[in-house]
């Protein structure tokens, strides 16, 4: 399963790029080839937020489960990975909002609140960097983190009633319904989950990369 | 067999890549001393600050029974006795004005502490940022018996301390572990101390 | 740990009386705040004043600036109430006399009457000298009021935080401002429908939720914070 997983991830992604480009038809109203960016810019997103909850939820279980190094390593983890997929995100969706509204940088409340949680990464790594011992620094940032999903949802609550949105429907409105053309929605449903997988697995491999580092500087002393 | 006792058994701690403390053990029953000695650098203060709960050590257990009653760390941190070189008050403050907020927190009457300062001829009126190194070890005993604890963790207690000194602060040890039911102590000392009822010896020095 | 309530207060208010005591002899928190506060606000005002801001665009305008101002004097003091227990070494000899949550309370306490006597120095003169005309004094002291109470829990538990680690001094500012930016946003949209008469509205109700959170959950987390 460890050997055959990255080369069915390859394949999948494979799959996915080519049908962002050949299968899937352009979406209406969208300029140019611009919806294509579609299939990647959402999953990104995606994985962006899950992962900051996930952090979190890591972060809750080294406080209540005992203080175990792997959960403060998966937290750790799983923030860094936020951060690399939210600035993808950012970036990708700078380059489609250049084509379709005539700037990289709108004020956006989505583009907004992203940039704010890009922050609070940089703010939550930069606080692990600061703290010497791995004790303190497990719990000094899972607190933070903690602190961070307490107040973050209240961007999402607010920033809407300050700047009105430019932003597509979500993918699934608020009808529930799913507005969108088939294959389109198989193509982002396809890569939606290949970018999950690509998480855990990313995820999977830095943590144990981390725990053998730690080992490593254990045995030298 | 005495329901009040420490032990402590493989207490392990490390700083990055230096391992100060490879699994430990002891245990400490009333009326006794647990004397830890060793070179600077073996892990004695380590130890002790693991044992009062302002260090979590990377593995090993902790144990403490007060009476019927065990206690988790939160509450140990509480009600040990401390005297280590690391501990200081507020230098804006008066001796009593520190020992009377301190009373406050641990909600007992501060009179034992100001009795404890009149035994070893501290002033209480002076700031505490004024202080001699020895007037601030005396200070570091009225703090650490304030609460009339069972267990008294001492890091190097003698430290700094004039003849009258050394001799009011053994005083008030032996007191501690004679009196009553008998109070349990655990000392750090790089060298070995001449202290009666030390039952047991623990030698970090390797 | 049950207590009495009675008891447990009276900790609190031991911590609180402690601060004042400390902080009125060494005065090093309110000179800090306040000279920090007033420079900011004359270099404001003497950059703008000479301008003479519209009604139109101070509105827009001019509740942000307050509220900056407002956050970076706290910055630069707020965070002494626990940087100075670790630096000078009283940390240890608090962790093992008190109550983990009587004592966030306490500093929270000290931080808020803090944070108030800031406001009530740098509203009056900020009005006054940028001419602000305000259609509801009462919803601006609320404002002031909610938005303050959140100012100073945020950076409480921050200060607690990063009194631990390396660097103290920038990393609050890193990563207080984060977690301040919903309060503040919320705060500043009061303050604007304070100035142009306009209701309360949501960014009332979110504001004191965004308090309550705060508290709560500073208050759950501190003694993870502050003990091993």
């Amino acid at each position: 399963m460890k050997k055959t997983l990255p080369w069915l991830l390859w394949l999948w992604i494979s799959a996915v790029i080519v049908g962002a480009f050949y299968y899937a038809p352009l979406a209406k109203g969208f300029i140019g080839k611009s919806s294509r960016i579609l299939f990647f810019h959402v999953p990104m997103a995606w994985v962006s937020f899950f992962a900051f909850i996930a952090g979190a939820v890591w972060s809750l279980l080294y406080l209540v489960r005992g203080r175990q190094e792997r959960h403060d390593r998966a937290a750790a983890v799983s923030i860094q990975l936020g951060m690399l997929f939210g600035v993808l995100a950012t970036v990708t969706g700078a380059l489609w909002a250049r084509i379709m509204w005539g700037a990289y940088w709108n004020w956006d409340p989505r583009q907004t609140s992203l940039l704010i949680s890009l922050l609070f990464y940089a703010a939550y790594l930069a606080l692990r960097g600061a703290v010497d011992d791995p004790e303190k620094r497990a719990r000094l940032a899972a607190a933070y983190a903690l602190l961070g999903v307490v107040v973050t949802p209240f961007l999402f609550w607010v920033m809407p009633r300050l700047t009105y949105t430019l932003h597509p429907e979500p993918v699934v409105n608020a009808e529930g319904k799913f507005d969108m053309d088939n294959r389109m929605g198989i193509v982002l449903f396809a890569s939606t989950f290949a970018f999950t997988v690509l998480f855990f697995w990313m995820h999977n491999l830095q943590c144990r990369l981390q725990a053998l580092l730690a080992r490593q500087a254990e045995n030298r002393e | 067999m005495p329901s009040t006792r420490l032990d402590f058994e493989n207490v392990r701690r490390r700083f990055g890549r230096l391992s100060v403390l490879q699994g430990v053990s002891g245990s400490v029953l009333p009326g006794g001393a647990l004397l830890v000695t060793g070179p600077n650098g073996s892990g004695k203060s380590t130890l002790l600050r693991c044992l009062a709960g302002i260090l979590s050590p990377d593995g090993g257990r902790i144990d403490y029974r007060e009476g019927e009653q065990d206690l988790g760390v939160a509450e140990r941190r509480l009600r040990i006795g401390y005297v280590a070189p690391d501990l200081a008050f507020y230098s804006e403050l008066t001796v009593a004005e520190n020992l009377n907020f301190f009373a406050r927190l641990r909600r007992v009457s501060p009179a034992w502490g100001f009795e404890i300062l009149d035994r070893l001829a501290l002033p209480t009126d002076r700031m505490v940022g004024a202080l001699s190194s020895g007037m601030r070890q005396r200070l570091r005993w009225a703090w650490a018996l304030l609460h009339r604890p069972r267990l008294l963790l001492l890091d190097e207690p003698f430290q700094n301390l004039d003849a009258p000194g050394e001799e009011g602060t053994r005083a008030l040890l032996a007191e501690h572990l004679g009196e009553g039911p008998g109070g349990l102590a655990v000392i750090a000392n790089p060298a070995s101390l001449e202290i009666d009822r030390v039952t047991a010896r623990l030698d970090l020095g390797r | 740990m049950s207590l009495p309530v009675s008891t447990w207060a009276a900790e609190a208010l031991a911590v609180f009386a402690k601060e004042w005591r400390c902080e009125l002899r060494t005065q090093v928190a309110l000179s800090t705040l306040g000279l920090f506060a007033v420079t900011t606000l004359v270099v404001a005002s003497v950059s703008l004043g000479p301008l003479g801001v519209a009604k139109a665009q101070g509105s827009a305008l001019l509740p942000v600036l307050l509220w900056l101002i407002l956050l970076f004097s706290i910055a630069a003091g707020l965070p002494r109430a626990f940087v100075q227990e670790e630096e000078s070494q009283t940390a240890t000899a608090l962790r093992l006399s008190a109550t983990p949550s009587a004592l966030f309370c306490g500093k929270l306490l000290y931080s808020l009457t803090l944070v108030a006597a800031l406001e009530a120095l740098i509203t009056p003169i900020y009005v006054t000298i940028m001419n602000l005309k305000v259609e509801s004094p009462g919803l601006l002291v609320l404002a002031l009021t909610a938005g303050g109470y959140g100012l100073a829990a945020g950076s409480t538990l921050v200060a607690a935080i990063i009194a631990q680690a390396r660097s103290k001094g920038t990393l609050f500012s890193v990563l207080s401002f984060p977690i301040l930016l919903p309060l503040l946003i919320l705060v500043i949209e009061l303050t604007r429908n304070a100035v142009l008469g306009d209701p309360a509205g949501m960014a009332l109700a979110q504001l004191l939720l965004y308090d309550a959170s705060v508290s709560i959950f500073g208050l759950m987390l501190f003694p993870v914070v502050w003990n091993p």
